[in-house]
Order: C-alpha cells, then sequence, then structure tokens
C-alpha cells in the first residue's frame, strides 16, 4: 500500500493553548483510519487542519507526495461529511449531492449520471426531488455522504457522523459506512469519541489524548496490546494494577511474582498492569491464581459483572451509642429540648465555634408546636487536651440541657502496606435519629467523622464499605460496631457463570491474559 | 395561559379605538360628500372618480412608487454589503457595529432630517436626488439590520460545506449565502418600502415646495384644505396598493420557498 497522507509533527495553538502537541501520523491508500479519542483531545482539529478549515500553526502534511498548507479548502482532494450533516436546506437531495458537481462545471448528464448512481449507492434511488429538511437522520447522513463521494475524492474525512443517530441506526450506518467504504475503495478518515464503533469499522485506530497521539494500531492491537493505562481504559473495560517488572516474564503486584508474557522492561521497572475482565474466570476457593470474596453481582445482559476482593482494605471500627431518646421538657416554657454527648479529635479544639458544637451535638429546642426554637446561649470550657468537658445549650426561655464533650487524641491507623491512613470516631446517636436518616452509609461516615487518605500525597480516598450488623427501623439502645473500609484490590470479572455475594472463590487466569504497560509518565 | 389572556383585553381596546375606528372613519369619509354631518350621509364615488380623471394625481402616485422603489433597492444595495461586513466581525465587533447602525435612531428623524436639509443646502442637487438621499438615510437601518440577522445565525457549516465541496468565495457566496438570505432582504424590503411609500416630512423638507409625493398630498388635504373626504380616498387608494404589494413580496418570498420543495 502506498503512502497517501503524512502528518510531520503538526502543532496548533490556539490563543496560547497547546490544541495538538506534535502529531506524526502516515495514512495509506483505501485505509479505513479512525481518530479516537474523548471531547476535547484535538481529533477534529487534526481532521479539519487536513480540509483546509484550519491551519496548523507548525508542522507539515504531505498530500501524495505535495506540501498542501497553503491549499485552500475548495482546491484540496478531498471532502467532509460534516458532524450535523450541513446539507444545504435550500435545495432539494439531488442539487445537494450535484453541488460540487455544478460547481466544477461538469455537463447535465454526466451529473445526472453520477448523482443517480450515488443515490443508488446510499439506497435512495428516487428521492432526488424531496426537501432535504424533511429526511430522517439516517437519510440526511447517507446524502450528505453522498454529497461528498460524488466528487470522487481520494480521501473522505467524516466527522462523529453518527453522533446524531440513535443506537441502532449508529449500528446500521456503521455497517453501511464499512461497505461503502469497501465498495469504492478510498480512504476514509473518521474521527469519533465512541470506541465500539471505532472497534466495529476501522482498519486503524489512532487512540488520541490532550493533542497527544497515544498508540496506533490495528483494533486487536490496541484491544488486546493497549500501550499504557489511558488506552487501556479508554478501550474496553479493564482491571488495571500498579506494580513492578522484576525481569522478564516476572511482574510482581499485590505481595506476589507472576508469570507472564511480556519482556524489555528495566529491572524493578514500576508498570501498569492489565487484565480483561473476560479473561479471567471465577473458579472454586483453591483452584485457582489469587483468592478473593465476591463482593456484587451485576446482570449486563450478555454476561454478568462480578467484582472480586482479593485483598482488603484499610479499615478502621467504632462504637456506635446508641441511647433512648432523651428530650428535656420545660413545662412552664412550653419548649422541649435535646443534644448528644459527643467525641472529638484533640486537634479541632482550638477551631471549635458555637455552630460546630451546636451540630455534633445535633443540638435542638422546640416548642409545643414543635415549631423550632433557637438555642440563644451555648455554654462551654473546653481545654486542649484529652478529658471530658460538660456544654449547656439553652433558649432565651431558659430551658436547658447539659451534656458531655470526650476530646480525644487523634487515633490514626496507617496501612503502610497499602499505603492509606483512615480515621474515624465513637458517637452517640438516638435511635429516632437514626431511623430518620434518609442516606445511612453518607450519614454514619459524616456522624463518625471517618476520612481516609493517600499517605504518600495526603489526597482523599474514598471509604467504600460501611459494615454495620443493626437494623436501623428495630435498633434499640446499646453499643454497635461499625467498620469503616477503603477499597482494596478488586478485580472485574465478565462471565456468563453467576456466584453468590459474599462466598470465597478463587480468581483463574493464565500468564498471557496478564498485559504489563509502561507508565504513563507525565503525558 | 388562560389567566394570562385577560390581558390582551387592553390592547384589544387600543387597536379598537386607534387603528381599527379611524380605518373605518377614512373607508367612510372616503366614500361620502364633503360637508356631511352623521345624519344626513350621502355615499359617492366622486372622490375617486377625481383623483383618476385628473392626470396630476395618478403622476404623483407613480412618482412616490418610483422614489420608494429606488429607495428600497438604494438599502439593498448600499445595506446589504454592509450587513455582510459586520457578520464576518467577531461578537463584540458586531455588537458595536449594530450599536452604530441603530444610534442615529436615538435621535428624532424630523431632527436628522433637518440636518440633512442644512447639509444638503450646499450642494446643487435634484429635488428628487435630496429627497433620496434622505430616505435612504433613514431607512437603511431597517434593511442592515434584517439582511444581518438572516446572515448571523446562517449555518456556518453550510459555508464550510461549500468550500469542501469545491466552492471558491464568489461561488460559496451566489450558491449558499446569499439564497439562504433572501427571507432577510424581503423582510427589510417591507421594512423600507412602506415607509418610505407613504412619507410626507422628507419629501417636505427636502425636496422643498415644488417636490410632492403622495403623503404630502393627503397632509395638504387633511391640513390645509381641509377636504377630508379627498383626503381618505387617497389614503385608502395608497392602502390598497400596499396591501398589494405586500402580498406581491409574499409571493415571491413563497416561490423561492417552494423552489427547494
Amino acid at each position: 500500500m502506498k503512502k497517501l497522507i503524512q502528518f510531520k509533527n503538526i502543532i496548533k495553538e490556539f490563543d496560547g493553548n497547546l490544541v495538538l502537541k506534535g502529531i506524526d501520523l502516515d495514512i495509506y491508500e483505501n485505509e479505513f483510519v479512525t481518530l479516537l479519542g474523548p471531547s476535547g483531545c484535538g481529533k477534529t482539529t487534526l481532521l479539519r487542519i487536513l480540509g483546509g478549515f484550519l491551519e496548523q500553526t507548525k508542522g507539515e502534511i504531505i498530500f501524495d507526495g505535495q506540501e498542501i498548507s497553503k491549499v485552500p479548502a475548495y482546491k484540496r482532494e478531498v471532502n467532509t461529511v460534516f458532524q450535523k450533516y450541513a446539507l444545504f436546506p435550500h435545495m432539494n437531495v439531488y442539487d445537494n449531492i450535484a453541488f460540487g458537481l455544478k460547481i466544477k462545471k461538469q455537463s447535465k448528464d454526466v451529473i445526472e449520471q453520477k448523482v443517480n448512481r450515488m443515490l443508488s449507492l446510499i439506497g435512495l434511488e428516487g428521492y432526488g426531488k424531496r426537501n432535504v429538511t424533511l429526511l430522517s437522520g439516517g437519510q440526511q447522513q447517507r446524502v450528505a455522504i453522498a454529497r461528498a463521494l460524488v466528487n470522487e475524492p481520494s480521501v473522505l474525512l467524516l466527522d462523529e457522523p453518527l453522533g446524531a443517530l440513535d443506537k441502532a441506526l449508529r449500528k446500521e450506518m456503521q455497517y453501511e459506512l464499512k461497505r461503502i467504504q469497501q465498495e469504492v475503495g478510498i480512504t476514509f478518515i473518521f474521527v469519533t469519541h465512541d470506541q465500539e464503533e471505532a472497534l466495529t469499522m476501522s482498519d486503524k485506530i489512532v487512540v488520541m489524548k490532550d493533542g497527544r497521539i497515544m498508540q496506533i494500531g490495528t483494533p486487536a492491537d490496541i484491544y488486546n496490546e493497549p500501550a499504557n493505562e489511558y488506552v487501556a481504559r479508554f478501550i474496553g473495560e479493564s482491571n488495571i494494577i500498579e506494580g513492578e517488572m522484576r525481569e522478564d516474564y516476572k511482574v510482581f503486584f499485590d505481595d506476589r511474582v507472576y508469570d507472564c508474557v511480556d519482556f524489555g522492561f528495566k529491572k524493578n521497572e514500576p508498570v501498569d498492569i492489565m487484565v480483561r475482565p473476560e479473561d479471567l474466570e471465577i473458579v472454586e476457593r483453591g483452584k485457582g491464581t489469587i483468592s478473593g470474596e465476591v463482593k456484587s453481582i451485576l446482570f449486563k445482559g450478555v454476561h454478568n459483572e462480578i467484582i472480586v476482593q482479593t485483598v482488603s482494605g484499610a479499615s478502621k471500627t467504632v462504637t456506635m451509642h446508641v441511647l433512648q431518646n432523651h428530650d428535656l421538657t420545660n413545662e412552664e416554657a412550653g419548649e422541649k429540648i435535646s443534644a448528644n454527648d459527643f467525641y472529638m479529635d484533640l486537634e479541632d479544639v482550638a477551631n471549635l465555634s458555637d455552630a460546630e458544637v451546636i451540630a455534633r451535638a445535633n443540638a435542638q429546642a422546640w416548642d409545643t408546636d414543635d415549631e423550632l426554637v433557637s438555642l440563644s446561649k451555648v455554654e462551654y470550657e473546653v481545654k486542649e487536651e484529652p478529658g471530658v468537658y460538660p456544654v449547656t445549650f439553652k433558649t432565651s426561655a431558659g430551658t436547658a440541657i447539659t451534656v458531655k464533650i470526650t476530646v480525644l487524641e487523634p487515633k490514626f491507623i496507617e496501612d503502610q502496606r497499602k499505603g492509606v491512613g483512615i480515621t474515624a470516631f465513637d458517637f452517640y446517636k438516638t435511635a429516632d435519629e437514626l431511623k430518620e436518616s434518609i442516606a445511612l452509609d453518607t450519614d454514619l461516615c459524616i456522624w463518625a467523622k471517618a476520612e481516609a487518605w493517600d499517605l504518600e500525597d495526603g489526597s482523599p480516598i474514598e471509604i467504600e464499605d460501611i459494615i454495620y450488623d443493626f437494623d436501623e427501623e428495630t435498633i434499640t439502645e446499646g453499643d454497635f460496631p461499625i467498620t469503616f473500609a477503603t477499597k482494596g484490590r478488586e478485580f472485574k470479572v465478565h462471565t456468563t457463570k453467576s456466584s453468590e455475594v459474599g462466598k470465597k472463590v478463587d480468581i483463574l487466569f493464565s500468564p498471557q491474559d496478564i498485559h504489563v504497560m509502561s507508565k504513563m509518565g507525565n503525558l | 395561559m388562560k389567566t394570562f389572556s385577560k390581558l390582551v383585553w387592553p390592547y384589544m381596546a387600543w387597536i379598537t379605538v386607534f387603528i381599527v375606528a379611524p380605518m373605518l372613519l377614512i373607508l367612510l369619509y372616503a366614500f361620502t360628500k364633503e360637508g356631511n354631518s352623521v345624519l344626513t350621509l350621502q355615499f359617492t364615488l366622486n372622490n375617486f372618480t377625481r383623483f383618476f380623471s385628473d392626470s396630476i394625481f395618478p403622476s404623483v402616485m407613480a412618482r412616490s412608487l418610483k422614489i420608494a422603489l429606488m429607495t428600497t433597492l438604494l438599502c439593498i444595495l448600499f445595506g446589504y454589503p454592509a450587513a455582510y461586513c459586520i457578520s464576518k466581525l467577531n461578537d463584540k465587533q458586531q455588537a458595536l457595529a449594530i450599536l452604530l447602525v441603530t444610534l442615529p435612531m436615538w435621535i428624532n428623524m424630523l431632527i436628522r432630517t433637518y440636518a440633512w436639509r442644512g447639509i444638503l443646502s450646499y450642494f446643487d442637487f435634484d429635488s428628487e436626488i435630496k429627497v433620496l438621499i434622505g430616505m435612504v438615510y433613514n431607512f437603511i437601518p431597517f434593511m442592515i439590520l434584517q439582511i444581518h440577522t438572516s446572515l448571523s445565525k446562517m449555518d456556518q457549516s453550510l459555508i464550510a460545506a461549500a468550500e469542501d465541496l469545491g466552492a471558491n468565495k464568489t461561488q460559496t457566496f451566489m450558491r449558499v449565502i446569499f439564497p439562504l438570505s433572501i427571507p432577510g432582504v424581503i423582510a427589510g424590503i417591507t421594512l423600507v418600502f412602506l415607509p418610505a411609500v407613504s412619507s410626507f416630512f422628507i419629501p417636505k423638507l427636502l425636496g422643498g415646495g415644488d417636490y410632492v409625493l403622495i403623503g404630502n398630498l393627503i397632509e395638504n388635504y387633511f391640513v390645509s384644505t381641509g377636504d377630508w373626504n379627498f383626503g381618505s380616498a387617497i389614503s385608502l387608494i395608497m392602502a390598497v396598493l400596499i396591501i398589494f404589494s405586500m402580498f406581491l413580496t409574499k409571493r415571491i418570498d413563497h416561490q423561492i420557498g417552494e423552489e427547494k420543495e
């Protein structure tokens, strides 16, 4: 095959922003090439530069052996199918398709012959006289393709042409486009953010991110051998694990060395490891590669998605003291008041405010009509050392309640091996407050002030699991343990088999199922 | 919606008192004899026969139509390029340009026309030319605004598509931009032609006493001569002409619309 287009170090700058950061790409004759990436990755910009609607800041485009940067759009041998088709609303289907030929002043009978041939290629024979604005999305799409193809370009550019169609029609048009491309035998350059479209139609996929090319390859290459974590995540579903390459064919992660088929890395080089969910199998305990526990099962139609946890996360267990309702009634004023004891971190004492104390004690007062009454006075004296201190809340009518603040040394759990710190505090709640909660897990985290963070950079880490053994609807007074835990190592498994949540299982995979990738660095 | 529908009544009352009733009165006056009281109405067609039997009245009417047509044509000729250039600017510049176009309208039209009388007194122009200048000056903003609206809301990808299909700038303009802006031009024609054909103070101020248009004629019969019946008849003839011309432009607009079917 012959090289048709060469992009050489294309750089594009918009108002000081680098949209393309040096694109080198060769495109061959009769290829179906897809530029794939999320919005803002520069794929459409690259297409528009090739179409002649934008000029690159730097770099060369060689088209069929000639530099074409200065050639205006209307003289280039490429035609474009625009995102929203851009059909001329003041012309019928026939005139839209004939537009380019009329511009080239071809004779009437030649135009008629070519347009009719196009109409049958796109399956719209007899639609010539129709008003384009009255066609369906799919039909407009076909007319746009015909309008471009009738000019017999050597390259057809398609800018997210299927984006406006519904899912079923999009599928149909994918096959249609591939068929048309094979029939007319010219190069198609197709821009999309849809990985499925890219995998279905392309001979070659160019994965882009932030103005750079991440990987160029066939759909199979890109899927099976993604160059880095970004490509692996963008195309298909994947489990990605940080690890270390011990030596050729030996990769280390989660405390163990595994055999793999990858080589050529430096000794002990940090790497990303990818395993596709469909390559994993769930087997009985003792018969697989890694042991774990089934966390969840999701029905996805063709398969089940089973999450298996193989390493548990960092966790901290606290006690929730459930109290009886303890409203105090002030008969004279016709008011009631309530507040809870609470625990707090020594570090927080310095910044304690009235509002904070009211919130933490959940202090409230209300009158006989159940209208809330404001607390006019909050009296407390808390020293910056561990101990128990009284706090009194009062309304202006003199209704008062006193509760205890217990100040504690901060207690962190730092899991060095996982690189995670986690903390949480014991707390007091009444049974009613538990019943009133509409998002109990979130409330428990707030009440216990449960937090987790990355030991390296201090960034917050989500608390994934909140484990407790009570039913908030029927709970009575007493002490209850609650465990807060971060996400451990979880594997996503796609299988047609089923399992049960909580079952102890093994995951089975072979060395070929592991794919080792270089770290992305600062890309 | 129903609760708001009552809000239409003040407007209906307004229309009835200030538009419908005067129109009916004009109709009544046009077909009755001078000096009638409401009790002794005498219907007649004399006012109309008078208009068409004296060659001076139809010729004034023809002159009015001619000057209105010329005004409209010049407004398109100068307004279209202006609107086109404005639509090529960036958003901020466009807002400024539109502001500049509409800025003179903040000043009373009469005052502006007086100013033109001062300016034009230095030149030895024909009355007709002076009136034409005043008309084009006064009415061109309406044309520019209409055309600019239709150009600026045009889908830019259509222009890119035309270029992509091999059309150079001229071809793109002729085959895509201009045809798609015709509705704006037609709206502009309506807004310029109607006030131009009935304008009376521009010819009065700029044309001198000898340049009479139909609007001056009507004013004369109502204000100076006091012949309201004949004045009403002229107004009615003009109203019919205007309705007919609007019908014509509508037809043209429609035909262009149908061509794409």
